[in-house]
C-alpha cells in the first residue's frame, strides 16, 4: 500500500536500475553530455564566451522578461548560460575521461603488479595506496594547485592523484582472488609470460568491474572538478566550467536564481546520470552485487 | 592487542612521512622552492638563509631530512600575509573545521541511522524509497551548492539562521547541513545493508521466538550490531568531511583552517598551504586511528587479525 | 493545559532576548568589511586596503572632512617657509594629546616616525625622498625639512604617521602587529586574522567633536558578496560595507535601512605595456585604438548598475580635474582604422592579465568585458587571471613586474584626490622614486610629473596637473583610465553614521553610536 503513494511512471523509471531495467534517462542524460562534449560549438545557440551587455540578466525564458533566444536566461554580463552549459559540458566529460582513464589505467597496473606478485611490491604499492589515501584529496588538490599554473591539465593530474587508489585497490583485491583460480595457474604452469597472463587473463576479468567503477565515479569527479573551479583553483576564464559558472553566479544569487540553478542542476543531472548508469551496470555485469 | 597497536601506529607513522613526501615533492615540482616560501620582497639575505635552512646546498635525500626535521617541529616557515609560523596560524583555526566537521558527522547521523534502520525494517516501504532518491540525490549534488541554496533560502529569505561565520550553535547547522549532505547516502546504504543481515541472522530469529520486543531488537541490538561497519567508515566519512570543510568554509566564511588555505593558495603563501596540507593527513591519520583502535570497545567480537 | 502557558513564555523569552539584543545594540556596533589589511603598522603601509584598520587607530597631523576639506588635525598650524635656515615646512602640533597606553604626543614621535618610514625597506620611502629630517625644536614644535620643494606632502596629509615612539622602541616591529597603538578614536582590543578586530571607544580621545558614541566596534571579515549581504539581511550586522551594485536599488529600497553610495578614492584604468620592444602598444595608434574599442558607459550601465564614474583622466572632485577633456568615444571601426594605420590590419594578439580582487566591485567581470570588447575590435586578448595579492606582492620587488600586455588595474589616492603619486608611479618610467608599475616611457611626461612633485604653490599645481592630464590623454599614456567606482555603505537606522573619507570612507570616525 505504501509504494501506491509514490507517482509511478516517472520515478519507477527513474528506479528501474535498482531493478535491472535499462536507466534510459539516465543513459540519455549522459549521451546528451557527451554530444554537448563533441558538438558543443555547433549545437550550442550562441558563442558560450559572447558578451552583450544590453541583455544581461535576462531571466529563463518561461518567465516574464525571458526571450526564446536565451532559453535558460543570461548572466550578468549578458552572456548566454544554455550555451554556456554546453560548453561547460565539454570541460566536464572532457576532464572526467581523461582523468578516470588515466586513473584507471594506472591504478589497474599497480593493482594488479600488487595483487599477482605480492609480497614486496605488494607491500610497497599497498603502502603507496595508504599515504594517498591519508591526504585528503580537497587540500591535496590545493596543495598542487599553489604550485602548478592552474587549468584543465592540472586538474586532471589532481584527480588522477586522488582517484587511482579506488582502482588499484579493487583491481588489487580481484586479481588476488583470481591468482588462486585454476586458468591463471594452469597457464603459469604452461610457461605463458608474465606480460601474456596479465594481459590474458587477468585484464579480461578485472575490466568488467573497472568500467561499473569508472561509470559511478563520472559523477564524482565532475563534483570534485566543480568544487575546484568554484574556488577558483580549477578551469581558469575564459574557458567555462559548472563550478566556474557556480562561483561567478553566486555574487547574484538574490538578484537572478537562474545563474547559479541551471549549472547546479547540471551538474546534478550528469552526476545522476552517471550513478544511476553505474548501478545497473554493476547489476548486470556483477550479478552477485559486490559492493564497490 | 597492543601488538595491533604498534603496527597501526607505524602504520600512521608511515602514511605522515608519506604525505610529507607529497609536500616535499610538490615544493620542488615548482622549480624553485626558496622563491616559494618567501615574500615576493625577500632580499638576497634572505633567499640564502632560506637556501641554508632548506639545506638546497645538500642532495634530495638529505633536503627530504631537513624537511622532515623542520615539519616535525612544526615549523613550515612563516606565513608571508600574516608574518607569523604558518602552523601555528592553521592550529589556532583547526577547532573550527573541527567543530563543522564534527557537526556534519553529526548531521549526517541524526539523518542517516533512522533512514537507514527503517529501510532496513520497511523494506521497499515508502522510507525505503525515498531513502533511496535521497541517496542518489546526496551524491549527485555537491555540498557547496546546497550551502548557497540553503543561504538563499534559510538565511536569506526565511531569515531562519545566521548565513555566516561562526558563534553559537544557530551558525553551525547550515554549513552542517552542506558538509554533511554527501555522505548521507552512503550511511544509509551501509546501515541499511547491514542492518538487513543481522536482521536475517539466527540470533535475531532466536530473539523473536523468545519473544523480546520488535522494537528492542531493532533498535537496541540489531542497530548496535549494524553500527560496526559504519563506524569503520567514519574515519573516512571524517576525512571527507575534512576536505569538504576547506570548500565549505569558503561557502559560509567559516574562519576554519580550509578557508586560510584557499586564502593562501591565491595569494601565493606557500608555507600555509603545505602546513594545510599535512595538518589535514594528520589529522586524518590521527582519526583513523583513534576508530580502528576503538573498534574492539565498540563491539568485543571483533578481534585483530 | 500545558499548551496555553508555553505561549506566553516564548513572548516573554523572544522579548527579554530582544530587550537584551537592543541594550547590546548602544553598547556594540558590528559591522562587516569585505576586505581585510594585512598592516597595522602606519610605517609600513603599502596597498590602500592597509588604510582600513590603521585609520581606526591613527592620525595623521592634517585630515578631510566629509565635505572635502583638509583641516588641521593633530597640526596645530604648519607653514612651508623659505629662509636662511633653509626650505622647511614647520609644524606646531596641539599639546595635550596622548595615545591609547597613556604616553603623550610630542614631536619627538614625528622624528621617529620620519626615521621608520624613510628607511629604505617602508614603502613610504619614495614619498619622502624630498624630505631631509625632521628637526624638533620643543615637545610642540618641528620642522620637516626639505631638500627640495615637494608639492605631494600636502595632499598626503604631511605623511608623518602619528606612532608612540617608546612603545614601538619597547615592543619592537611584532609587538606593534600584535597590539597596534596610535591616538585615534578607537582603541584596538583584539584581533582575529582573516575573522574579526575588536576595537574600542577611546575614553581619552582629544577631539570630543569625533568622540564616538557606541562603547565597542566589532568588525568582521566577510569577502563574500553574498554572505556580507545576508549577515547584514539577518540583523548578524549593523553596518556593511561594499553593498553588491546589483542590490544597491533593493537596499535602497528597503525601509530600516540606510545607504550611501560615495566615490571610492580609487581610479581604474588599463595598463598597457608601451616600452617592451614585441608590444604593439609602444605605438600611440594602438592605445587610441584600445581606448576607441571599449564601450566604458555600456560597462558602467550593465556590469556595475550604474555605480560607476566615467573617467577621461581624474574624476571630479580630483586636484585638476578638467570637465573640458572627454573620454574616447566607442567607435570599433575607428579601432581597426588605427590598428590598421599603425601596421596591424589583422589585429594583434596579447595577454590580457584580469586582476581578481574584493576590493572593487565586479572587477573581475569589467576586467572580462574590456577584455571582450577588445578581442572585438581586433585586439585579440588571450587573458590570465591574476590575483591581486600575488601582484601587491610583485609591486613590492624594486623591479617593475613582469605585464607583457594588458592589465585591468587600478590606482588609489587620498580623497578628494591628487594624482602626483599614482602618476610618479604608473606614467613616470622609473616611477620616480615611488617604485615602479609603469608600463611608459615618454620623456616628456616624466619631466612634467617630476616638476609636478617640486611644486608647492596650488594654483601652479592645478595647471600643471591638467597640462599632463591633456597629453596623456593624447597619448593614452600610462594606460587608458576607465572609471572611478562608487563605494555603497549600508546600515540599519538607529545606528548613526556619517561617513568620512578616511579610510575609503572605512574609518568609521563618523560612527556615532545607536540611539539606546
Amino acid at each position: 500500500m505504501a509504494e501506491a503513494v509514490l507517482p509511478r511512471p516517472l520515478l519507477g523509471r527513474l528506479l528501474r536500475a535498482r531493478e535491472g531495467g535499462f536507466p534510459y534517462i539516465a543513459a540519455t542524460v549522459l549521451a546528451l553530455v557527451l554530444v554537448c562534449a563533441l558538438l558543443g560549438p555547433w549545437i550550442s545557440p550562441h558563442d558560450a564566451g559572447r558578451i552583450a551587455l544590453s541583455e544581461a540578466m535576462t531571466p529563463p525564458a518561461w518567465l516574464e522578461g525571458g526571450s526564446m533566444s536565451h532559453v535558460l536566461g543570461t548572466d550578468n554580463l549578458g552572456r548566454d548560460i544554455l550555451s554556456r552549459i554546453i560548453a561547460g559540458a565539454r570541460v566536464s566529460a572532457n576532464v572526467a575521461l581523461y582523468a578516470i582513464v588515466l586513473s584507471g589505467f594506472i591504478g589497474a597496473v599497480l593493482g594488479m603488479a600488487a595483487g599477482y606478485f605480492g609480497g614486496v611490491v605488494d607491500a610497497l604499492i599497498s603502502r603507496l595506496i595508504d599515504v594517498q589515501m591519508s591526504v585528503p584529496s580537497i587540500p591535496l588538490a590545493m596543495l598542487f594547485a599553489a604550485v602548478l599554473p592552474p587549468g584543465e591539465a592540472m586538474v586532471i593530474f589532481i584527480i588522477v592523484l586522488s582517484y587511482w587508489t579506488w582502482y588499484a585497490r579493487l583491481v588489487r583485491g580481484e586479481v588476488l582472488s583470481l591468482r588462486e583460480r585454476d586458468f591463471v595457474k594452469l597457464a603459469k604452469v604452461a610457461g605463458v609470460g608474465t606480460p601474456t597472463v596479465f594481459y590474458r587473463h587477468l585484464a579480461p576479468n578485472v575490466l568488467n568491474m573497472l568500467l561499473v567503477l569508472a561509470t559511478l565515479q563520472f559523477g564524482s569527479v565532475i563534483v570534485f572538478e566543480a568544487g575546484l573551479s568554484f574556488l577558483g583553483l580549477g578551469i581558469q576564464p575564459p574557458n567555462v566550467s559548472w563550478g566556474g559558472m557556480l562561483a561567478d553566479g553566486r555574487n547574484f544569487i538574490e538578484v537572478a536564481w537562474w545563474l547559479i540553478t541551471m549549472p547546479g542542476l547540471a551538474i546534478m543531472a550528469a552526476c545522476l546520470a552517471s550513478n544511476l548508469l553505474g548501478d545497473w551496470l554493476r547489476d548486470t555485469l556483477d550479478p552477485v552485487r559486490r559492493q564497490l | 592487542m597492543s601488538g595491533y597497536i604498534a603496527r597501526r601506529l607505524l602504520q600512521g607513522v608511515v602514511a605522515i612521512v608519506g604525505a610529507l613526501l607529497i609536500v616535499f615533492v610538490a615544493q620542488r615540482l615548482s622549480g624553485d622552492p626558496v622563491a616559494l616560501m618567501l615574500p615576493m620582497d625577500a632580499t638576497e639575505e634572505d633567499f640564502a638563509a632560506m637556501r641554508q635552512a632548506l639545506g638546497l646546498d645538500r642532495p634530495l635525500p638529505a633536503q627530504f631530512v631537513v624537511f622532515i626535521a623542520n615539519a616535525v617541529q612544526g615549523d613550515f616557515g612563516d606565513s608571508y600575509q600574516w608574518q607569523a609560523p604558518a602552523m601555528a596560524l592553521l592550529l589556532e583555526r583547526l577547532p573550527a573545521t573541527l567543530e563543522l566537521a564534527l557537526a556534519g558527522l553529526v548531521f549526517a547521523l541524526l539523518l542517516a541511522v533512522p533512514l537507514g534502520v527503517i529501510s532496513a525494517v520497511h523494506r521497499g516501504g515508502v522510507v525505503d524509497r525515498v531513502a533511496k532518491i535521497f541517496a542518489m540525490l546526496g551524491q549527485a549534488v555537491p555540498g557547496f551548492w546546497i550551502g548557497l541554496l540553503l543561504i538563499l533560502f534559510i538565511a536569506v529569505e526565511l531569515q531562519w539562521l545566521p548565513a555566516f561565520g561562526r558563534g553559537g550553535l544557530a551558525n553551525l547547522v547550515l554549513p552542517a547541513i552542506a558538509l554533511g549532505w554527501y555522505p548521507v547516502a552512503a550511511m544509509t546504504r551501509t546501515l541499511r545493508s547491514s542492518m538487513l543481515d543481522i536482521l536475517d541472522s539466527d540470533y535475531v530469529r532466536m530473539e523473536r521466538a523468545i519473544g523480546l520486543p520488535e522494537r528492542w531488537i531493532v533498535w537496541r541490538f540489531a542497530l548496535r550490531n549494524a553500527f560496526v561497519p559504519l563506524v569503520t567508515m567514519i574515519g573516512v566519512y571524517f576525512a571527507n568531511m575534512l576536505g569538504g570543510a576547506f570548500v565549505i568554509e569558503v561557502v559560509f566564511a567559516w574562519p576554519g583552517v580550509g578557508r586560510a588555505v584557499v586564502d593562501a593558495v591565491f595569494a601565493r603563501d606557500f608555507p600555509v598551504v603545505q602546513a594545510g596540507v599535512v595538518l589535514a593527513a594528520v589529522v586524518f591519520v590521527v582519526v583513523n586511528l583513534i576508530v580502528d583502535l576503538s573498534y574492539g570497545f565498540i563491539d568485543p567480537r571483533i578481534r585483530h587479525g | 493545559m500545558k499548551p496555553r502557558r508555553v505561549g506566553p513564555l516564548v513572548a516573554a523569552a523572544v522579548l527579554l532576548a530582544l530587550a537584551a539584543q537592543g541594550a547590546e545594540r548602544t553598547d556594540e556596533i558590528v559591522v562587516a568589511f569585505g576586505a581585510e589589511p594585512q598592516q597595522v603598522d602606519p610605517t609600513r603601509s603599502s596597498a590602500g586596503v592597509d588604510g582600513y584598520y590603521m585609520d581606526l587607530f591613527y592620525e595623521n597631523l592634517l585630515a578631510v572632512t566629509p565635505d572635502f576639506e583638509r583641516v588641521n588635525w593633530l597640526a596645530e598650524s604648519w607653514e612651508v617657509v623659505d629662509d636662511a635656515d633653509g626650505l622647511r615646512i614647520a609644524v606646531k602640533i596641539r599639546e595635550g594629546v596622548t595615545f591609547h597606553n597613556g604616553d603623550e604626543l610630542t614631536a619627538h614621535d614625528y622624528a621617529y616616525a620620519f626615521e621608520r618610514q624613510s628607511d629604505p625597506t617602508s614603502r613610504t620611502a619614495g614619498r619622502l625622498r624630498h624630505v631631509d629630517g625632521v628637526r624638533v625644536h620643543d615637545d610642540y614644535r618641528f620642522d620637516m625639512v626639505l631638500g627640495s620643494p615637494d608639492g605631494s606632502l600636502e595632499p598626503l596629509n604631511l605623511i608623518l604617521a602619528t606612532i608612540p615612539r617608546k612603545y614601538y622602541e619597547e615592543v619592537g616591529d611584532d609587538g606593534v602587529q600584535v597590539h597596534p597603538i596610535g591616538t585615534g578614536p578607537w582603541k584596538f582590543v583584539s584581533r582575529k586574522v582573516r575573522e574579526e578586530l575588536v576595537v574600542e571607544r577611546f575614553e581619552d580621545y582629544w577631539n570630543r567633536d569625533a568622540m564616538p558614541v557606541a562603547k565597542r566596534l566589532r568588525i568582521k571579515i566577510i569577502p563574500e558578496d553574498t554572505t556580507r549581504v545576508a549577515a547584514f539581511k539577518t540583523g548578524a550586522v549593523d553596518w556593511i560595507d561594499a553593498v553588491p551594485p546589483a542590490q544597491v536599488e533593493e537596499f535602497e529600497a528597503t525601509p530600516g535601512v540606510r545607504v550611501a553610495s560615495l566615490p571610492a578614492p580609487n581610479n581604474l584604468y588599463v595598463a598597457l605595456n608601451a616600452i617592451d620592444a614585441g608590444s604593439p602598444f609602444r605605438f600611440p595608434k594602438v592605445r587610441q585604438a584600445a581606448a576607441h574599442a571599449v564601450n566604458v558607459d555600456d560597462i558602467v550601465q550593465y556590469v556595475l548598475y550604474g555605480q560607476g564614474i566615467r573617467t577621461a583622466q581624474l574624476a571630479p572632485g580630483t586636484l585638476g580635474y578638467d570637465p573640458a577633456l572627454k573620454p574616447y568615444p566607442y567607435d570599433p571601426a575607428r579601432a581597426r582604422e588605427l590598428l590598421a594605420e599603425a601596421g596591424y590590419p589583422a589585429g594583434v594578439n596579447v595577454n590580457c592579465y584580469n586582476l581578481t580582487t574584493p576590493r572593487e566591485p565586479y572587477f573581475k567581470e569589467v576586467g572580462e568585458t574590456i577584455f571582450a570588447y577588445l578581442t572585438e575590435a581586433g585586439i585579440r586578448c588571450r587573458i590570465v587571471q591574476l590575483e591581486y595579492g600575488a601582484w601587491i606582492n610583485l609591486g613590492r620587488r624594486d623591479v617593475r613586474p613582469h605585464m607583457d600586455g594588458i592589465m585591468s588595474t587600478m590606482w588609489g589616492q587620498g580623497l578628494p584626490g591628487d594624482p602626483t603619486d599614482a602618476w610618479s608611479g604608473h606614467v613616470h618610467t622609473t616611477g620616480d622614486g615611488w617604485g615602479s608599475y609603469s608600463y611608459e616611457s615618454t620623456p616628456q611626461l616624466d619631466a612634467m610629473i617630476e616638476t609636478l612633485r617640486t611644486t608647492m604653490d596650488l594654483e601652479t599645481r592645478t595647471r600643471l596637473i591638467e597640462e599632463i592630464a591633456r597629453l596623456k590623454h593624447e597619448l593614452v599614456a600610462g594606460g587608458l583610465p576607465t572609471y572611478r567606482p562608487m563605494i555603497t555603505l549600508a546600515w540599519r537606522e538607529g545606528v548613526d553614521f556619517d561617513p568620512w573619507p578616511a579610510a575609503f570612507w572605512r574609518s568609521m570616525r563618523g560612527l556615532r553610536g545607536a540611539e539606546p
